[in-house]
């Protein structure tokens, strides 16, 4: 009952104009980002998290603006991966599978329907999932000491990506690098300069929010340009709504079995999403591929990665609320801005913020019911903005990361920072060192040195006090056990060439 | 090749960055003090490098010259940009980086003068007057 009125006051603080319309916007927004191929849902929420924050925004309102965002993405992706065969977003990328056969076939009006539905089931049951787990997560892990927190962030830089990363040497060069960034700047406890090469713009460490706007949106742009001049993608008959109705009610299984999928892949601390599409429509297609329709235009391939990906969005913020460890990419975006903004997740967030918790939980719900209806019945207007010419949308982007970041500190400094990390993201993406870790690495080294340093003031240097907890030493064995797997999928995709 | 040359650069970088934080003075009553956990970092920083030496994937697509001198070029307006947004101001600073980044992208004159108008104009209208955050305008503010 407790959790049932938290919610109602959760939907007052979502019902504030505000808030709604922050939410309108940031689903609007985010279908428009996840849609267009080339701007992904991390780059969507790094470009707007220092617009929100010099807007001066409530936490509040810019987790929902956010949030909506990444919701929106998720539904947006679907929407290029089935018209033109290019996956919007890297969770789009199972859907076009079957959504550009169908598209095809002249069934793209019905596939965008299934898709739709499925966004809609998986996103709205994912939400239900985070009501229930998170709380009762938060309960459990007020327990956490210096000790087990230690162990958490050891579990999330092992696993992270680990699982469907290509090389998991790299991953984890690349959580080392994200921690060795991250202790550039005064140290916390003793007020020593570290690594700052005597440059007092370096004091205050690297900021998180110009390290990840150049890592991700100037890095995509420079990809981008690898692209030839002057491409665009052709205007796009969506054709008649003819047998929809049907496909639905067929793949409305396929939507609930993989919403369990996805919402379970995102919770687990790894690649979020798109993990949760991949093992969505692979668990869809080795229980329902009977008469070998997979691969040719089956409306449940439709529905499984579009229920897994959004399902995998909300249970990704699961862990990010509650532990303040996030599970995907773009959590760990969102987790930047919150520590920006002076909010640790963790236990306590529920107990001391029940208006950010509760509000953005509502919030998800409206959003929800927001992008059906933008993605349904006014999906047209994204094929359309589709459309729009690379050399008008680009320039937009970069503009719209420049101001965001010159708006935080008036500093060029800040400005030449964002396009160093743009050019450092682009060596490691070309290297396919991927960057989540390291934004991961910079984000949690502060957290992970200070719990270090106070288990071993509790114990008065005694190292063995790390493996003295139950809880902690369970979650070294498990990852152990994530890391063992990690290692022997590499080596198998190394054994059979493709 | 260029998992070798990163792993050795990243290599020598941890080495480098371990001897550094071993420099740093312990803290009173804090037993790990401010160098170890950088010292813990530079262990695997290190070790890991060293993997992409020894088992490097396979090379990856490089951009050809052409392709190269785009990217330089937008830098170089990138570069530009902040390094005169203050001097020149919003509006006049984001239509020149504009009007060049969209000629790069493949935009004639014509619609990359429009689009950089426009997104200076623009978009300095919806930041600052509409949104309220202060942008400088530089030459134009007289």
């Amino acid at each position: 009952m407790d959790t049932l009125n938290a919610l109602f006051y959760g939907f007052g603080v979502a019902l504030q104009p505000l808030h709604l319309a922050l939410g309108f916007f940031g689903a609007f927004i985010g279908t428009l980002v996840g849609a267009l191929p080339g701007i992904g849902p991390v780059n969507g929420v790094a470009i707007l998290i220092p617009l929100a924050f010099s807007l001066q925004l409530s936490p509040t309102a810019a987790l929902i603006l956010l949030s909506s965002v990444y919701y929106g993405t998720m539904y947006g992706g679907r929407i290029s991966s089935i018209l033109l065969n290019i996956p919007g977003d890297e969770p789009a990328v199972m859907t076009t599978l079957d959504g550009y056969p169908m598209a095809r076939s002249g069934r793209a009006a019905s596939a965008l329907a299934v898709s739709g539905v499925a966004s809609f089931v998986g996103g709205t049951l994912a939400t239900v999932g985070l009501t229930l787990f998170a709380p009762i997560l938060a309960r459990a892990a007020i327990h956490f000491g210096p000790a087990e927190y230690f162990a958490l962030y050891v579990l999330a830089f092992a696993t992270i990506g680990g699982i469907t990363g290509a090389n998991p040497a790299k991953t984890l060069l690349a959580a080392m690098i994200g921690l060795a960034i991250g202790t550039v700047g005064l140290d916390p406890a003793t007020g020593i300069p570290r690594f700052t090469f005597d440059s007092y713009h370096l004091y205050d460490g690297v900021d998180f929010i110009v390290a990840i706007v150049g890592l991700f949106a100037i890095s995509e742009f420079l990809i981008f340009l690898e692209r030839p001049a002057g491409t665009h993608q052709p205007r796009v008959e969506i054709g008649s709504m003819r047998g929809a109705y049907r496909d639905v009610r067929r793949s409305f299984g396929a939507m609930l079995r993989n919403s369990v999928v996805g919402f379970i892949a995102g919770v687990l601390p790894g690649a979020g999403a798109s993990l949760g599409s991949f093992l969505a429509y692979v668990f869809e297609r080795r229980i329902s591929n009977r008469n070998d329709t997979f691969g040719k235009g089956d409306p449940r391939g439709v529905a499984a990665p579009e229920a897994g990906n959004n399902a995998a969005a909300g249970g990704a913020l699961v862990p990010m609320l509650t532990l303040g460890v996030p599970g995907s990419g773009t959590t760990a975006v969102m987790l930047a801005m919150l520590i920006t903004l002076n909010i640790t997740p963790g236990p306590l967030l529920f107990e001391k913020q029940a208006e950010l918790v509760w509000g953005l939980i509502a919030a998800l719900y409206l959003a929800n019911v927001v992008l059906v209806i933008l993605n349904l019945p006014l999906v047209g207007i994204f094929t359309r903005l589709l459309a729009l010419p690379y050399w008008l949308l680009m320039p937009i982007v970069v503009m719209a990361s420049f101001v965001g970041v010159y708006s935080i500190s008036h500093s060029p400094f800040d400005l030449y920072m964002m396009i160093g990390f743009g050019v450092f993201g682009y060596v490691l993406r070309k290297l396919e060192i991927s960057l989540v870790p390291v934004v991961l690495g910079l984000l949690l080294g502060e957290a992970m040195e200070f719990n270090l340093r106070r288990a071993l003031s509790i114990s008065n240097g005694d190292w063995t006090y790390l493996v003295s907890s139950p809880i902690a030493n369970t979650i070294y064995v498990a990852t152990a056990v994530l890391l063992a797997i990690a290692v022997a999928m590499a080596l198998r995709r190394e054994r059979t060439p493709h | 090749m260029s998992d070798r040359i990163a792993g050795l650069l990243i290599a020598a970088i941890a080495l480098v960055y371990g001897i550094v934080a071993g420099g740093y003075e312990q803290g009173f009553g804090d037993p790990l003090g401010p160098a170890a956990f950088p010292r813990i970092v530079a262990v695997p920083l290190g070790l890991f490098a060293l993997v992409l030496v020894v088992r490097p994937d396979a090379e990856p697509a490089w951009p050809r010259a052409r392709v190269l001198l785009r990217q330089l070029n937008a830098l170089l307006v990138l570069v530009l940009y902040a390094l005169l947004l203050e001097d020149l101001g919003f509006p006049l600073a984001t239509f020149l980086a504009v009007t060049l980044l969209a000629r790069e992208l493949g935009a004639r004159w014509r619609a990359s003068l429009l689009t950089g108008i426009g997104l200076g104009a623009g978009l300095w209208t919806l930041f600052d007057p509409i949104l309220g955050l202060p942008l400088p305008l530089g030459l134009l503010a007289w």
